[in-house]
């Protein structure tokens, strides 16, 4: 009986200190976590972080299905995921036709394959560490995946000079909230494995907020009338890689592209 | 097109400014003794080095054969530099190779353009004392031929594009290193430093360079990098980065993976940063050796520099070659066959 | 054929030119020295890309069809910090191109020289829009 009773205390007892640890969903009605404050007094988002989500496969709720290369079998397959869009993506008719053509001739058209930057906001999730590198002036996002490399700006706002992969990042703070409102993208990227694609009209605002030592909380607001009907909402948590000497390693996958790219102008055919 | 304008205001802040005392850079006989200058504190107190740098510069890595001091004069630099400007951006001879091209100058990419630190030496290297790298081990000579016999057996330089440069093919560049040395042009780095790390974006590849200056060890042997694995540490307010774990790939000036790079950074007033590092590789140098190279401060931004997306160059040359030996092809086999040279 | 990485990227060790050279892919491989042409056209498109830029220029032939071209030209990044952006050069505009064409015999060509038609040069080395000069700290 009294060892029941201990039991139970004790579960209870857990429960509770899960409870004060949990992630504070963003907008949620506890008290929000309040990050470590940098030098500056922001919240310090400084660090290793890493999505653990199926979206870089196909951000859309999506079930199991057969990979695109047949001696790759199972362990290249496509897992099932629960998505992180609010729905299904609000592509105009002929912007869907376009998705769905990508996705036929994803082996071909994907510009991860072929090494290229991933672009924003493919790139948070990938299935590899970034790093966050936070200064009251810039915020440096490295990515594994090719070195993407991010500058956001805290001060002095200027519009994109150019069009680039990675697009144009002005940030500021809301609260405990990082904000990031990007444009001036190139068209050349793609959300994920499965075609999900946008125009050089892209426009992404992320919100990047702490919730616990270890979670970021991370949305991102797509926009882009050349081929979405509306605005639309992606989140996700983010986790940060706590090992001890956790860091990013040299992905430099260019070599690993380059017959993909230029074989086919090979004096004598590959091997 | 030759700027006379732009080059003369290089040389007339080259004249006008002091000559920078650049911790041995520069011979003490010809700088003013100049207050001490204080590097400011990141808020965590690291000695700040953060901002935009450019290390453009016309001196050689080795000192030039009939050269045997280690300084030149004020006023043999700027002949040197004058002569070097001029080079560049004077009208080359329409039909030869150098014409084959676009204008430096117009795009502001020629070294006159750039902004540049003093430097009166005859040569990066500082140590061997000659200004030259030492010689070569006998694995070292090994090691050269068996890469100059595989670059011969892969072919020519358009057969395949694993037999271009690593430079050509946008996976790395002397501007990337490490050590980090200037190129042609957009030869500029952004430093940001944060609690416990240091990280250098190079401009060129738009490269980072992530330094942990915390004090963890340093990479199994397993993992190898092209870049190798920085640790870093401060040494006063020397910022002093040790880096290994390179590939057999990397090759810089023909250096195995073995080699061991010490770089150093130190701030020496607003506007100058003094670069040094010793290379030490024992499988390729009978010694180390150590170069020296005054960085300026530069303006940014750092515009992405996706070199492989946008690589349609590499893509035409390569395409180029195939039409040219389509053409040979054809031409070849359209004469008579007593006519035909046997390939 | 599977590779080491290293074996994927062996036989092209950097070599560090002893004096910073114009160290580039050799453009007199891409384009053909025996080619050089003068190309008057109007801009429909700067790509400010690296590592070399492209001008989309349509040419006008003596038989009045318009034919597309691509020229090769710099790293904007340089001018980009003097101020230039994708709004400086008016699309439509009107230019003159010397130049090389491609090797591989397409409307490819570098521009040795990009001049508007009363003879200033697009960017620097003239009176150029946008450009502040040299960046002198």
């Amino acid at each position: 009986m009294r060892h029941c009773l201990t039991r139970a205390l004790l579960a209870s007892a857990g429960v509770t200190a899960v409870l004060s640890l949990a992630v504070v969903p963003a907008g949620g009605q506890a008290r929000a976590y309040r990050a470590p404050r940098s030098a500056d007094g922001k919240p310090n988002l400084s660090g290793i972080w890493q999505a653990l989500t199926e979206a870089y496969w196909d951000i859309e709720a999506h079930s199991a299905a057969p990979g695109a290369v047949l001696e790759l079998g199972a362990s290249n397959a496509i897992p099932g995921g629960l998505g992180i869009v609010d729905g299904p993506i609000p592509y105009t008719p002929q912007a869907l036709a376009k998705k769905k053509e990508n996705f036929a001739n994803r082996l071909k058209l994907d510009p991860e394959i072929r090494c290229y930057l991933p672009g924003v906001p493919r790139a948070t999730y990938m299935p590899y560490p970034f790093q966050v590198i936070q200064t009251p002036t810039y915020i440096m996002v490295v990515h594994t995946f090719a070195r993407a490399v991010r500058t956001i700006y805290m001060t002095d706002h200027k519009e994109a000079p150019a069009d680039s992969w990675m697009g144009w990042s002005n940030g500021r703070w809301d609260g405990e909230t990082l904000v990031v409102d990007s444009t001036g993208f190139l068209d050349s990227t793609w959300f994920d494995r499965a075609g999900n694609f946008h125009s050089d009209a892209l426009h992404v605002v992320e919100r990047f907020t702490a919730t616990s030592p270890d979670h970021l909380a991370y949305e991102a607001t797509i926009e882009d009338p050349k081929v979405f009907t509306r605005p639309w909402k992606i989140s996700l948590p983010l986790y940060r890689r706590t090992e001890r000497n956790a860091q990013l390693l040299e992905f430099n996958c260019i070599p690993f592209a380059e017959d993909l790219i230029y074989g086919h102008l090979r004096k004598e055919p590959a091997r | 097109m030759f700027h006379r304008f732009l080059l003369s205001t290089v040389l007339g802040g080259v004249l006008a400014a002091a000559l920078v005392a650049a911790g041995g850079g520069v011979s003490q006989a010809q700088t003013s003794p100049a207050k001490k200058w204080t590097v400011p504190r990141t808020p965590d107190g690291q000695p700040d080095l953060q901002g935009f740098w450019n290390n453009t510069t016309y001196t050689p890595l080795q000192r030039p054969n009939g050269v045997n001091k280690e300084y030149y004069t004020a006023e043999e630099a700027v002949e040197m530099i004058k002569r070097a400007a001029a080079d560049e951006a004077e009208q080359t001879v329409p039909g030869t190779v150098e014409d084959v091209h676009y204008d430096f100058t117009q795009f502001g990419l020629d070294r006159s353009q750039a902004p540049l630190a003093q430097n009166l030496r005859t040569s990066l290297i500082v140590d061997p004392a000659d200004g030259k790298l030492p010689p070569l081990t006998e694995e070292g000579r090994r090691r050269q031929r068996a890469r100059a016999e595989a670059r011969k057996r892969a072919g020519g330089p358009t057969d395949a594009v694993q037999n271009q440069s690593l430079s050509v093919r946008c996976i790395l560049m002397d501007r990337n290193g490490p050590p980090m040395l200037a190129g042609a042009y957009n030869n500029n780095y952004q430093i940001v430093q944060a609690p416990g790390y240091v990280m250098i974006l190079v401009e060129m590849l738009h490269g980072p360079r992530i330094i942990p200056i915390d004090g963890r060890a340093q990479l199994p042997p397993a993992i190898r990098q092209l870049e190798g694995s920085s640790r870093g540490r401060w040494d006063g307010d020397t910022l002093v980065v040790e880096t290994t774990n390179f590939t057999d790939a990397t090759g810089f000036q023909g250096s195995s993976e073995n080699m061991r790079l010490t770089e150093r950074f130190t701030r020496v007033d607003a506007e100058t940063m003094l670069y040094r590092f010793t290379v030490d590789d024992p499988s390729t140098w009978t010694r180390p050796w150590s170069a020296e190279v005054p960085w300026r401060k530069a303006v940014g931004p750092l515009f992405e520099h996706a070199c492989h997306e946008g690589n349609y160059g590499l893509y035409n040359t390569l395409a180029g070659a195939r039409a040219q030996d389509k053409r040979e092809a054809e031409a070849s086999a359209s004469k008579p066959s007593n006519e035909r040279s046997d390939p | 054929m599977r590779t080491t990485f290293a074996a994927a990227i062996a036989g092209a060790a950097i070599l560090v030119a002893a004096a910073p050279t114009r160290a580039h892919h050799a453009f007199s491989a891409e384009f053909d020295i025996s080619k050089p042409l003068k190309l008057q056209g109007t801009l429909r498109k700067w790509e400010m890309i690296n590592p070399h830029s492209w001008f989309h220029v349509d040419v006008k032939m003596p038989d009045g069809t318009v034919v597309p071209w691509l020229i090769e030209g710099g790293s904007p990044n340089q001018l980009i910090r003097l101020g230039v952006t994708k709004n400086t050069l008016t699309m439509g505009t009107e230019f003159i191109i010397e130049g090389y064409q491609a090797r591989d015999g397409t409307n490819k060509a570098v521009g040795r020289n990009f001049q508007f038609a009363d003879g200033r040069t697009l960017f620097l080395g003239g009176s150029a829009p946008g450009a502040t000069g040299a960046d002198k700290p």
